[in-house]
């Protein structure tokens, strides 16, 4: 069996080339020009799929991205992706599909007793019959659901292709290279105009492809081929083949996906599988074409019944038949051309059925013509279950007549594509004449044009492209010529649509994909229904992955008819992005894995990297956690690296920090505003330690300013505030007191800025600078600063501080500087027994000292909460004082910070757990409080910890129950100071 | 000169070589800009028009309004913000451009230096537009983006400062994004091929 319904000599495929793909594990031919769907028509395939709720066998039902059935599953192993759409697969070598929602076979399904059951299985299925009990929805309902719902399975390898995005601007954008979209982008891009034309088929033309007409004496094949040549030769036109814009923004903003290898096996090296574009446009002309309405009648859904313009497409553009003897079933005079294109390819027209209430002397003609019978009447029943066999029609004397065919082609009118006109919220609007929905309200700089319209003839497609091209280069500021396409003429009225067949039998489906028919609707109308974006929930009609696109007006219709209500005052569902289903891996682009957010790396971590050490994500940053050695476990390595510090010295990486630029003569001023405490006095020359309050009240961030000159300060934030407080300190500059001579910019990745901390730390730092230069202390005291050179003429900033409690000094150097700086402290400090510590020790020593970091500045304590509440300056008004002042934050009984001593050493503070009296039950009443920080002191040979403790500050000795109930633990400790290690700070002024 | 080695951003982080598409000439070329004077100037309070007139005197640039830069006497200076310049320069290099400037602006404007603070790099090439597309949410076709033009935005999420050089783009990133965003351009040049010199 090799290509039996091929059409030699017809088509756009290249009949010299054959392609080899597989379909179910059978091995079958195409040439290169086919989609999935018309090679598998070609091999005489019907069968393609079974539907999602009753297991229904399901064919081809449409050519285009609106296909609601022939959906398979693409690739195998990790590229393997479900729920493609075989009508926009473009046939490549080796393509490999396999049809999905069926077992053991896409013949024997299990799965399709479900259609005995679907009396049972109607709207509201999952509402009305798991209700009861409610306990057993989650473990047996919802499992049960899943397993049976879905279509298809996604790979769950990772995905071995690259994705990525891209930005691009244009004057006029258009959507959609048919008759109106390739008229408009004439239009357009011959004023000089810079136009992006996208379409997402890969051929350009669009319906012009499909049909057999005429455009200025040439074949619309033609036509359309030179229009793409010409568009190819105007240098600001770029054409998008393969490339969907699913999305409509704010600004002239629109979303579209490229499917840039898609049509390959796999990439090609270096390039991506997909491309998410962002296009910007001033204007903006949507030539999306229209959707060919199906008309609902029973068994509607068998293999072999097909819209009646999929069929020409498959004749005309593939040069494939869908069958050797067929039955029109159409309300309208554009499908007899159907008959027309298949007599003139042989195919054999049995039948023209007209469901209107007359019968048509043109469709008469037509059948005769073609040699069919014209029967002015209905499809009655059909036959042949995995792919139709014949169909019976009855006439309007009620007269039945069986005949045999292979493919039915049905026709109800057609529906503009007018999705992207709403995405801002645009409400299509009801047509009386055309019995459509057409564009409402467009956003600002968009047209529509052609079909999308409703200007459906091809005449109307090429007037009203060429007219919405040339007016959207206009507004942008482009003359174009006088329009050279006269406004069409009327064909006739237009006719009332045939929307169902009522005295049908057999189940008669509106939606396709999500297997809604027509007795679902009206149970929804019965039970109160009434307004379609409930009944669309209700029933799911429109909620699949094709968004009822050949479906939601003829479930109107229908909803119209049960709820006696016209059509045009039942409305519309809404559609929202994405127009047809978007990868997720598209959406990520190039951010994924490692690449999910960008990562900055310290200047010494390259250095820390060769030391072996262990690192920690803080925000972007990757922080050294610890340096571990051989044999050691994380404890050991945290106590080893903070006792060497306590006694000898050690040295830690504090670049990340924040660093802020202050400047100008009101420097100090801006400073007291932003600060609890004041800083205008500090001399220069000093540091001094400051909080700050978001307007509220709570605390926002804390650090140390200093004072470098008179007009210039140096602050510092904490590493995961320090863009927060960047932005905090605009505001203020430019909202809150513009009128100040203040100026500040970020120097965070300027400096690098090592602790150098122990007894022994300002032997080194001596050995660092150059000669001449003292910071004994009595010539730079704790909390001094100032600007040296060190190792031969380096710029240095040295700050006298200490976060560890011990003798300190964070020094400074350009970053480019840092990473020798770090070898050579490690050098100089190889004498004192130098030890270089992570942030887990480094957070040890904090909590020893009773510093206040990031789970104490949790944005819930106030500067009392975290014992600064004499920091505040009474002398002057600062952000946060006022509502500072509220009763509830001032009350004795508030959390405030105390420290935690466990009565027995060995046990833990554990962090999170929540604080109650020693005799009371661990519950919600009795809690006091909650303790944000733990650690092992090795000095103290303790655990100890931090927390916010009611009225703490009073209840020193006190002893409390620390209580983890998640954690199933409850040990008793010690309320103490928060101050653990040499409280009176001796070590720090040395 | 101080014995500490000086690293540029790029450091361990690139590599000279061409990557990517190997056929053909490179669709973009990479070369960083290391050892330039960088820094910040910030109009003080009322000084409008004397920071121009003295950046004029000692610079011979024109202080430009907006989004976009203008080159004097070995400096550049990129307008950033409403009276915020990015100045940049090969002949001032290092700490150098930030003490001239903040010695001869005495007054007028507050001065920060960023030569170690920012990766900044060339690209250029045929492909340069394409490459650039896939990050920069900015029109940057010739007749939008005029030579000089500026854009503080960001890539892939990194925040950068881009200016066009006659057909080249200079771009700055934080020295600390440096491995990240080399990460995006690579992937993002691949298709094109990219030389990367040193």
């Amino acid at each position: 069996m090799s290509q039996i319904n091929r059409l030699t000599g017809k088509g756009l495929v290249d009949h010299s080339k054959t392609v080899s793909f597989q379909f179910d594990g059978q091995h079958l031919e195409g040439h290169p020009g086919d989609t999935l769907a018309s090679a598998l028509l070609a091999n005489g395939i019907r069968l393609v799929g079974r539907s999602f709720k009753y297991h229904r066998p399901r064919g081809i039902l449409t050519a285009g991205s609106e296909e609601p059935n022939a959906l398979v599953e693409l690739r195998t192993g990790a590229r393997r992706e479900p729920n493609t759409r075989a009508t926009t697969i473009e046939l490549y070598d080796g393509l490999d599909a396999a049809s999905q929602n069926r077992w053991p076979s896409l013949r024997y399904d299990l799965l399709s007793i479900n259609q005995l059951a679907s009396p049972v299985l109607s709207a509201g299925f999952y509402y009305k019959t798991f209700m009861w009990p409610a306990s057993f929805w989650e473990k047996l309902y919802e499992p049960m659901i899943r397993r049976a719902a879905g279509l298809g399975y996604p790979s769950k390898q990772t995905d071995p292709d690259r994705y990525e995005k891209a930005n691009a601007f244009c004057d006029v954008l258009v959507v959609g290279g048919g008759a109106a979209g390739l008229s408009a982008a004439l239009a357009a891009a011959r004023t000089g105009a810079c136009v992006i034309l996208c379409d997402e088929d890969f051929v350009l033309g669009g319906r012009l492809l499909s049909e057999r007409g005429e455009i200025d004496g040439q074949s619309t094949q033609d036509w359309a081929k030179s229009a793409v040549a010409e568009l190819e030769s105007l240098p600001r036109c770029r054409i998008m083949r393969r490339t969907t814009v699913f999305g409509v923004y704010d600004g002239g903003t629109y979303a579209a996906v490229e499917r840039v290898s898609d049509h390959l096996p796999e990439p090609p090296a270096h390039a991506p599988r997909q491309r998410l574009w962002r296009i910007v446009a001033k204007q903006s002309v949507i030539c999306a074409g229209g959707f060919e309405r199906p008309i609902v009648f029973g068994d509607n859904d068998r293999p072999g019944v097909m819209l009646a313009s999929a069929v020409r497409t498959y004749v005309n553009r593939f040069g494939v038949t869908p069958g050797r003897n067929a039955v029109i079933f159409a309300d309208n005079h554009e499908a007899l051309r159907t008959a027309s294109d298949l007599a003139d390819a042989g195919v054999t027209v049995r039948a023209i059925v007209d469901p209107q209430p007359q019968p048509s002397a043109t469709a008469e003609q037509v059948a005769t013509e073609t040699g069919a019978l014209y029967i002015n009447g209905i499809i009655d029943a059909v036959s042949g279950a995995y792919g139709i066999k014949s169909v019976r029609i009855k006439d309007a004397q009620g007269a039945s007549k069986t005949i045999d065919c292979d493919v039915l082609a049905v026709s109800g009118g057609w529906n503009p594509a007018l999705n992207l006109t709403t995405h801002l919220g645009g409400k299509p609007k009801w047509d009386n004449a055309l019995s459509c929905l057409v564009p409402g309200d467009l956003p600002p700089g968009m047209r529509v044009a052609g079909a999308a319209a409703g200007q459906f003839s091809l005449q109307a497609c090429l007037a009203s492209g060429e007219a919405a091209g040339a007016d959207s280069a206009r507004d942008c500021g482009f003359s174009p010529s006088a329009p050279s396409r006269p406004a069409p003429t009327e064909d006739g009225s237009p006719v009332a649509p045939v929307w169902y067949v009522p005295s049908s039998r057999g189940k008669a489906f509106v939606d396709f994909q999500n297997d809604v028919a027509v007795s679902d609707i009206k149970l929804a109308a019965r039970e109160g229904f009434r307004v379609p974006d409930h009944v669309k929930r209700y029933t799911t009609l429109g909620m699949a992955t094709d968004q009822g696109k050949t479906s939601n007006l003829n479930g109107a219709a229908l909803l119209a008819e049960a709820t006696g209500r016209h059509l045009g005052a039942v409305g519309s569902t809404t559609f929202r992005p994405p127009y047809t289903p978007v990868a997720i891996g598209a959406l990520a682009g190039h951010h994924r894995g490692k690449d999910f957010r960008p990562t900055r790396l310290a200047p010494s971590h390259a250095w820390a990297v060769e030391q072996g050490a262990v690192f920690v994500e803080a925000g972007a940053w990757l922080r050294a956690l610890m340096f571990p050695k051989p044999g050691e476990t994380a404890q050991e390595t945290v106590d080893r690296e903070v006792a060497n510090t306590r006694t000898n010295v050690g040295v830690c990486d504090v670049s990340t920090l924040g660093k802020i630029d202050v400047q100008g003569s009101d420097a100090g001023t801006f400073l007291d505003r932003v600060y609890i405490n004041g800083f205008s006095k500090l001399a220069v020359g000093k540091t001094r330690y400051g909080l700050m309050l978001r307007e509220d009240g709570f605390a926002m961030d804390d650090g140390t300013t200093a004072r470098l000159a008179e007009n210039h300060f140096f602050m510092t934030t904490t590493t995961a505030n320090a863009v927060k407080v960047s932005q905090h300190l605009e505001f203020c500059q430019q909202v809150l007191w513009p009128e100040l001579d203040v100026q500040t910019v970020s120097q965070t990745e300027q400096w690098a800025q090592f602790a150098v901390a122990g007894p022994k730390s300002r032997k080194i730092i001596e050995a660092l600078l150059d000669s001449g230069q003292d910071i004994s202390n009595e010539a730079f005291p704790y909390m001094a600063c100032g600007s040296f050179t060190a190792c031969g003429g380096a710029p240095a900033r040295i700050f006298r501080l200490s976060f560890s409690g011990e003798l300190a000094y964070e020094i400074g150097v350009p970053a480019r500087f840092g990473d020798g700086l770090i070898r050579t402290i490690m050098r100089a400090g190889a004498e004192f027994g130098i030890g270089p510590y992570g942030t887990e020790a480094l957070g040890v020593m904090r909590i020893e000292k009773g510093h206040a970091a990031g789970p104490e500045l949790n944005g819930q304590t106030t500067a009392h909460d975290l014992g600064l509440g004499r920091m505040m300056s009474k002398k002057k008004d600062f952000i946060g004082r006022f509502m500072g002042q509220r009763e509830a934050l001032n009350e004795a009984a508030r959390a405030a910070i105390v420290g935690l001593k466990p009565l027995d050493p060995k046990m833990r503070i554990n962090a999170g757990a929540h604080l109650v009296k020693r005799d009371a039950v661990a519950n919600a009443e009795n809690d006091q409080g909650y303790v944000t920080s733990q650690a092992y002191s090795p000095e103290l040979k303790s655990f100890i910890g931090l927390a916010m403790l009611s009225d703490g500050p009073a209840r020193y000795g006190e002893v409390v129950k620390v209580c983890d109930p998640l954690r199933d633990y409850e040990t008793l400790a010690e309320v103490c100071s928060p101050h653990f290690i040499d409280p009176e700070g001796e070590r720090l002024r040395v | 000169m101080s014995e500490l080695q000086s690293l540029s951003a790029f450091d361990g982080v690139s590599a000279a070589g061409r990557y990517g598409n190997p056929n053909g000439t490179a669709g973009v070329t990479l070369t960083e800009r290391a050892n330039l004077g960088l820094a910040t100037l910030e109009v003080r309070k009322g000084q409008t028009v004397a920071l121009a007139e003295k950046v004029q005197a000692m610079y011979g640039a024109a202080l430009p309004v907006g989004p976009v830069s203008a080159s004097g006497t070995g400096v550049r200076f990129v307008g950033i913000a409403p009276g915020q310049w990015f100045a940049v320069s090969e002949t001032l290099p290092n700490e150098d451009l930030a003490g001239d400037l903040a010695t001869k602006l005495q007054g007028l404007a507050s001065v920060a230096d960023h030569s170690s603070g920012r990766a900044v790099m060339r690209l250029e090439g045929p492909a340069v537009r394409d490459v650039l597309a896939k990050g920069l949410a900015v029109d940057i076709d010739p007749s939008v983006f005029i030579d000089g033009a500026a854009a503080l935005t960001n890539i892939g999420h990194i925040g950068v400062l881009v200016w066009r050089d006659d057909e080249a783009f200079d771009l700055t990133v934080f020295r600390s994004f440096a491995g990240s965003f080399y990460g995006w351009l690579q992937a993002s040049a691949a298709e094109f091929g990219i030389d990367v010199v040193t």
